[in-house]
């Protein structure tokens, strides 16, 4: 098993914890081993707190980088935002004058940052780690069939320069991890679109979401899979809103493709916690009895 | 900050240089100088496809001319923004308009103007170190997944990180 660092962040542990559940019992599946990191805050996330001060913001970001620096493993994170910035402080800080700068406040609580780490999002970890075989080969009840649509979210992919995960324009990772479910991926005409969740002005993303929500109903999807729990809350919460909105009905369930994978693995639905989402992929379970149940 | 004449009042434009400086002083802020205006932010930009009054190519006209009081105001539509990074993406001078959006909002912040949802969320952070407010149902809901209970942030350490050195101070004037 090759360890890595794991930051959790803020959404997945205190609101999405089933999410977090996921993580811990699919990874060590596919060779990969969990290294917990002592004393981590907030990334801080890439909308409101860098909004406030860029150059604090890369200093805390720093500090989170510097915890797994110090056992020596490169760094993985179960969420989108996490991932932008912590990603996005790893390339600054190549710059001398910005890490001169960053370092100088770590100083003051006895740190340095130096760029030893890399930084991952745990689907890119997944993939480049383990691989696609590997995580067909982890699953015991293949949800064969299964239409499950896309989102990736921006943050996975994009600045693409900086995110160095896939081609933005035409990426594949998400697909692929669907299709080693034995689930059929499903781009739906607006798979490029934004979740909305960092404009403040509500009727842009209720309508962004009212335009996304409408294609994959039309492609008949019945999951929308996702890899980042702020487009997931968007989603479950958001969707209510939008039917009401636009007095039309929407019940396509998103799910955090771990949990999917969890499922896929023989972790039973019940210990998911799909219980606690507003719109539950009760489709699912016609899979329940498809092949050896596997006690985690 | 000096008066820039409006690029549309007929007059000569004058260009609020003081404000550009300022901006230039935040992280990436100074990217909007190679802005040539072609547009190619705006067509893959979520946010202007579904708002009447966002557009980053405009967004980045108004801070070439220096026009920094009409997007460092209450409601600015900079919040408009969803981050997306098409416009990075999208860019032939990478000019990265979201992150010059940023650095404009790191200006807002220094007036001390923010929408009332993004204070409350820099406020969790700033006095617990997370963005999501911990309960004692955290900790029961993470028990049921047989999860460890969530660890204090050492915010003695987040706290000495948050305070810009002396000599930033400086700069920023």
């Amino acid at each position: 098993m090759k360890p890595f660092a794991f930051f959790p962040g803020c959404l997945i542990p205190v609101r999405y914890p089933a999410m977090e559940f996921a993580i811990r019992q699919t990874l060590p599946k596919l060779g990969i081993e969990i290294v917990d990191l002592e004393g981590a805050s907030c990334c801080p996330d890439p909308i409101y707190f860098k909004s406030k001060d860029k150059v604090a913001w890369l200093s805390v970001a720093a500090r989170n980088i510097t915890l797994a620096e110090d056992l020596g493993l490169d760094l993985f994170t179960n969420c989108s935002g996490c991932t932008a910035t912590l990603s996005e402080a790893y390339h600054l800080l190549k710059d001398d004058e910005i890490r001169e700068k960053v370092n100088k406040r770590l100083k003051r609580i006895g740190r340095k940052y130096k760029g030893t780490s890399k930084i991952r999002h745990v689907t890119t970890l997944v993939r480049d780690e383990a691989g696609y075989d590997a995580v067909r080969e982890s699953i015991v009840r293949p949800l064969d069939g299964m239409k499950m649509a896309i989102h990736y979210g921006c943050h996975l992919l994009k600045p693409s320069k900086i995110m160095n995960v896939d081609d933005p324009n035409n990426p594949e990772v998400l697909e692929k991890l669907v299709e080693a479910l034995g689930a059929t991926p499903v781009r739906h005409r607006n798979w490029y679109l934004c979740c909305g969740k960092a404009c403040q002005e509500e009727s842009i993303p209720l309508n962004m979401m009212h335009a996304l929500l409408n294609t994959v109903k039309d492609e008949e999807a019945e999951i929308l899979c996702l890899i980042c729990p702020t487009c997931f809350s968007q989603f479950d919460h958001g969707q209510m809103k939008v039917s009401k909105h636009f007095n039309d009905d929407f019940h396509i369930p998103p799910v955090y493709y771990f949990q999917l994978l969890a499922y896929a693995q023989g972790v039973p639905y019940e210990k998911l916690g799909f219980e606690r989402q507003r719109f539950k992929p009760e489709a699912l379970q016609r899979f329940a009895t498809s092949s050896v149940q596997v006690e985690s | 900050m000096a008066k820039a004449n409006k690029p549309n009042n007929g007059d000569v434009v004058h260009v609020d240089f003081d404000f550009r400086r300022q901006l230039a002083k935040k992280v990436e802020g100074n990217l909007a100088s190679f802005c040539y205006q072609c547009g190619a932010c705006v067509g893959d930009c979520p946010a202007a496809t579904y708002s009447d009054t966002f557009n980053p190519r405009e967004i980045m006209l108004k801070v070439l001319y220096g026009l920094g009081e009409e997007l460092l105001v209450e409601d600015s539509v900079l919040w408009q923004c969803t981050n997306c990074y098409n416009c990075a993406e999208r860019c032939p001078q990478e000019v990265k308009p979201a992150e010059v959006i940023i650095s404009l909002k790191n200006m807002l912040a220094d007036l001390n103007i923010y929408p009332t949802t993004v204070e409350k969320i820099i406020d969790t952070f700033e006095n617990t170190g997370r963005t999501t407010p911990l309960s004692p149902a955290v900790d029961r809901q993470r028990e049921q997944f047989g999860l460890p209970p969530m660890q204090p942030v050492p915010m003695d350490e987040i706290k000495k990180l948050l305070e810009p050195a002396p000599d930033e101070e400086e700069d920023a004037k």
